[in-house]
């Protein structure tokens, strides 16, 4: 090759077998590059900490009053506590007709509270309290008649951000911006005073 | 050109290079590049200094998402990134491992240049801004070491730093201001930890790119330091020459996997490569009251180190050990020879390069060795060697009697 | 994998590598190239480790970079048995391993805080760790009676005499010559046993190695994943790379 051997030379190419050697090469390359991907995506799991500090929470009830509300914090997010009077409950079904989903069957509870209270006990209410609008933290108003809420407001929440309203159930009513109720952590009774945030199996189940 | 000129393309692709020269400048950069036909397996060192530049920039994302700076807080949380974050271990490791198989690449890319001389004219600022690089990588990597906050760190920073004591005058205060403390302390660690997240891979991208638009001024030299754009054929395209794409491209990738294979091995069967990866005293937290004995430097500042600690006395030590780095920046005026490569150099010049070559990997042993007795001696006579080659240069890169240059490279299909 | 590079290393930079072979009689106890000899692939080893360290490091020695759940996961012990034999009163699961003894009653005891023992196997490795164990002998000079050959003087007591029995070192004068002058050097050459133990000297080999194998686990926990995977990623490589090179001697044809 005298000018050309800077050249290609056509002759005695298979461009078959190039064609088959660049499409293998990239596509090993491709998936090399798939697994390579993977630890970086995986670092962003969750981490062995932070699954420990969402390990389940113990909270003391002996000196929780009726009507008194706690808020404790279980895996990074608000936990509204709070001990309903036989009255309140036997209340929440008249709210029924002013609900947008008085069954709970859009919201994500536990099956022990999929029901009128949505809890497992009736007297005590465990709510996730992040707004199922756009997650602003519910404002406590338990008194009916509230000034700010109107004569016929039968007691509950409402968010500050955007309005929704929700009842002692944590039951959305008709007109808030959210359409699902507010959701329930699972949870437990290992004692009749005790309670266990993140795990519904512990042993006494306290008295139903 | 106009004809097939991709922004009168129809379609998107069109679209965009009327407003973008992505065509363009990959028909550039690539097909119409000319490389020698001739290059050898030394020059597979760029590319894959590149490749590590990107692989260390992208795992230090990672591991930055994850590091908690502070002298309380590093050490757990390198220790928290290589057990609790999932394949941390494996972040890390490649990041660790990434510096010194970074510093390999560079090292044989360096030596390469000066065996086939492709830091002389017309390449001497291409030369330059790899020095800087170089420049920048050190103090990169000293910064990165310091940061897991072990006991090495802690010390390598409290040695590295009081070199600067030695500047008359203004030294004890220097060094005070860059710890920030009476001690290398957590503001020294904060700052260092700005500066190589940030600023060094800041300035280190930025001379890299000029590093690249110098090279594709000049066109890259090769073994038989021949200017292949001197001869070209009728196309006026280099005899010597072919397109870059597809023909180094395909070339890189094999010497990418190589790499790669190497690298692999390293970091999922020896990580802390006996210790030289990684040092054991550095699985200790930093420790201002115990001194890790023996204390060594990184195996990559080992020749320098080993310098400094042949001087016996500080203030020169530390001047040669600076010289020992900057002579590298003088070559292209050192070196007063009429060929390029050492293909075609006399045994004045090859001579001195294997004593060099000798001396330098000689220090670099050294280094890790106590410095006492014999080791001590070893490293004078290294030291010698190692100036020689540079000092004198302008001398017997004269007196040596070069072979006549072909016109064309000399290549083996 | 680790001595063997270390292997390598000391071939490719010292010509003066020697072989330790053959201690003939009379040669003296070559203690110091003791190799742990232990693998953390071997599950088994590393329960039994554990067992090892729980009875006798745990009182005074944290592991603060490890849960209780992660090491029961990695060495296959289930949540039972782990919560009935490992797990002290009042620690949950995900809990760091905590040294049962106060810091500050360590201190008044021993004049030194026990390390955490987390990085023990990476800081000073496995074979250093067992030479550690296996060379305490009697020293009634000492206030707890007992000295080390790898570490002199050490804080911790020789807490495993009950399992090893009690050993006496037997030193040696020795002349060495040192800047030409010469001078006479203690030196160790081999240990007597005193009073035995409750283990044979096999028995207390394999006791140490698999505490020594815990440790070593416990320094790096995902040492067993990363050689797994480093054996694919290594096969995958050898793939692409071969694919590649079959790719650029296909393209270089055209060179000429």
């Amino acid at each position: 090759m005298t000018d050309a051997g800077a050249k290609a030379d056509d002759a005695g190419v298979d461009s078959d077998r190039r064609k088959f050697l660049t499409i293998a090469t990239a596509a090993t390359a491709a998936v090399g590059a798939a697994f390579a991907a993977t630890p970086f995506v995986a670092s962003w799991q969750l981490s062995e900490r932070a699954k420990a500090l969402g390990a389940p929470v113990s909270v003391d009830l002996s000196k929780l009053e009726i009507g008194q509300m706690i808020t404790v914090v279980w895996r990074k997010q608000p936990i509204y506590i709070f001990k309903r009077s036989h009255a309140v409950v036997a209340e929440l079904v008249r709210n029924d007709a002013s609900l947008k989903d008085p069954k709970s069957a859009e919201s994500d509870q536990p099956a022990y509270a999929t029901n009128e209270q949505r809890s497992r006990r009736d007297d005590l209410a465990v709510l996730i309290a992040t707004c199922t609008h756009l997650g602003c933290l519910p404002k406590q108003h338990f008194e009916p008649g509230d000034v700010e809420l109107g004569a016929d407001w039968p007691g509950g929440f409402r968010c500050p951000c955007h309005g929704s309203r929700f009842d002692m159930a944590g039951r959305v009513f008709n007109g808030s911006p959210a359409s699902v109720n507010l959701k329930v952590p699972p949870y437990s009774f290992p004692t009749d005073s005790t309670l266990l945030i993140g795990d519904d199996e512990s042993a006494a189940q306290g008295a139903a | 050109m106009a004809s097939n000129d991709a922004q009168f393309k129809p379609g998107f692709w069109g679209w965009l290079n009327k407003r973008l020269p992505v065509e363009s400048f990959f028909r550039e950069q690539l097909l119409e590049y000319y490389a020698p036909k001739n290059f050898n397996v030394w020059y597979f060192f760029g590319s894959l200094a590149l490749l590590a530049l990107v692989m260390q920039l992208f795992t230090g994302i990672f591991l930055t998402m994850f590091y908690k700076v502070g002298d309380t807080t590093s050490f757990d949380s390198v220790e928290f990134i290589r057990r609790e974050i999932s394949y941390g271990w494996l972040i890390q490791y490649l990041h660790s491992v990434g510096a010194s198989a970074f510093f390999v690449v560079v090292y044989l890319h360096m030596y390469r240049a000066m065996m086939y001389g492709s830091y002389k004219s017309p390449r001497e600022l291409l030369w330059l801004f790899g020095m800087f690089i170089y420049l920048a990588l050190m103090a990169e990597a000293f910064m990165g070491y310091v940061l897991p906050w072990g006991n090495m760190s802690y010390w390598a920073a409290q040695v590295i730093i009081n070199l600067f004591s030695t500047i008359p005058v203004i030294g004890p205060g220097l060094v005070e201001w860059i710890r920030g403390d009476y001690g290398v302390a957590d503001a020294t660690l904060n700052r260092f930890f700005s500066l190589h997240v940030v600023a060094i891979p800041l300035i280190l991208l930025l001379l890299v790119a000029l590093h690249l638009v110098a090279l594709r001024q000049s066109g890259s030299n090769n073994p038989d330091g021949i200017e292949i754009k001197e001869r070209r054929g009728s196309d006026g395209k280099p005899l010597d020459g072919i397109p870059f794409h597809p023909y180094y491209t395909v070339k890189d990738v094999v010497g990418v996997g190589v790499f790669l294979l190497l690298f692999a091995v390293v970091v999922f069967f020896v990580p802390t490569f006996g210790g030289l990866f990684m040092e054991e005293a550095n699985f200790e937290p930093a420790n201002p009251l115990s001194t890790p004995e023996p204390i060594a430097p990184s195996w990559y500042f080992t020749p320098y180190y080993a310098i400094l600690r042949a001087v016996p006395n500080q203030r020169l030590g530390a001047l040669l050990l600076l010289m020992a780095v900057l002579l590298f920046f003088f070559l292209p005026w050192l070196d007063r020879s009429p060929v390029k490569s050492v293909r075609y150099r006399g045994w004045w010049y090859r001579g001195f390069l294997a004593v060099f070559t000798v001396s330098f990997l000689t220090l670099m042993y050294l280094g890790l060795k106590p410095a006492t007795g014999a080791y001590v001696t070893a490293a004078r006579v290294s030291a010698i060697g190692y100036f020689a080659f540079f000092l004198l240069m302008p001398l017997y890169s004269r007196w040596d009697r070069v072979k006549p240059v072909p016109e064309r490279v000399s290549f083996h299909a | 994998m680790r001595k063997s590079a270390l292997l390598a290393l000391a071939l490719l930079f010292s010509p003066l590598v020697l072989a330790a072979e053959g201690e003939g009689a009379g040669a003296p106890l070559d203690w110091e190239h003791w190799q742990a000899g232990n693998e953390v692939s071997n599950t088994a080893s590393l329960q039994r480790g554990a067992r090892n360290f729980f009875n006798y490091c745990a009182g005074c020695h944290s592991l603060k970079y490890l849960r209780y759940s992660r090491m029961a996961a990695d060495l296959k012990i289930s949540t039972d048995q782990l919560k009935a034999n490992l797990l002290p009163a009042g620690a949950a699961p995900a809990d760091y391993v905590r040294a049962s003894m106060a810091p500050e009653d360590a201190l008044a005891w021993f004049g030194k805080e026990p390390p955490d023992l987390s990085l023990i196997a990476r800081s000073r490795g496995p074979d250093r760790n067992y030479q550690f164990l296996k060379t305490f002998y009697l020293d009634p000079s000492r206030p707890n009676r007992s000295n080390n050959l790898l570490v002199s003087n050490p804080a911790m007591p020789a807490v495993l005499s009950d399992l090893e029995g009690v050993k006496e070192a037997v030193f040696r004068n020795v002349e060495v010559t040192v800047d030409g002058k010469v001078t006479t050097e203690k030196r160790f050459d081999h240990f007597v046993t005193v009073v035995p133990g409750q283990l044979n000297d096999a028995q207390f080999d394999d006791f140490v190695r698999d505490t020594v194998n815990f440790l070593d686990y416990a320094g790096e926990p995902s040492q067993v994943d990363r050689r797994s995977i480093g054996v694919w990623v290594v096969l995958f490589l050898l793939v692409f790379t071969w694919f590649a090179w079959l790719l650029k001697k296909e393209y270089w044809k055209d060179v000429h």
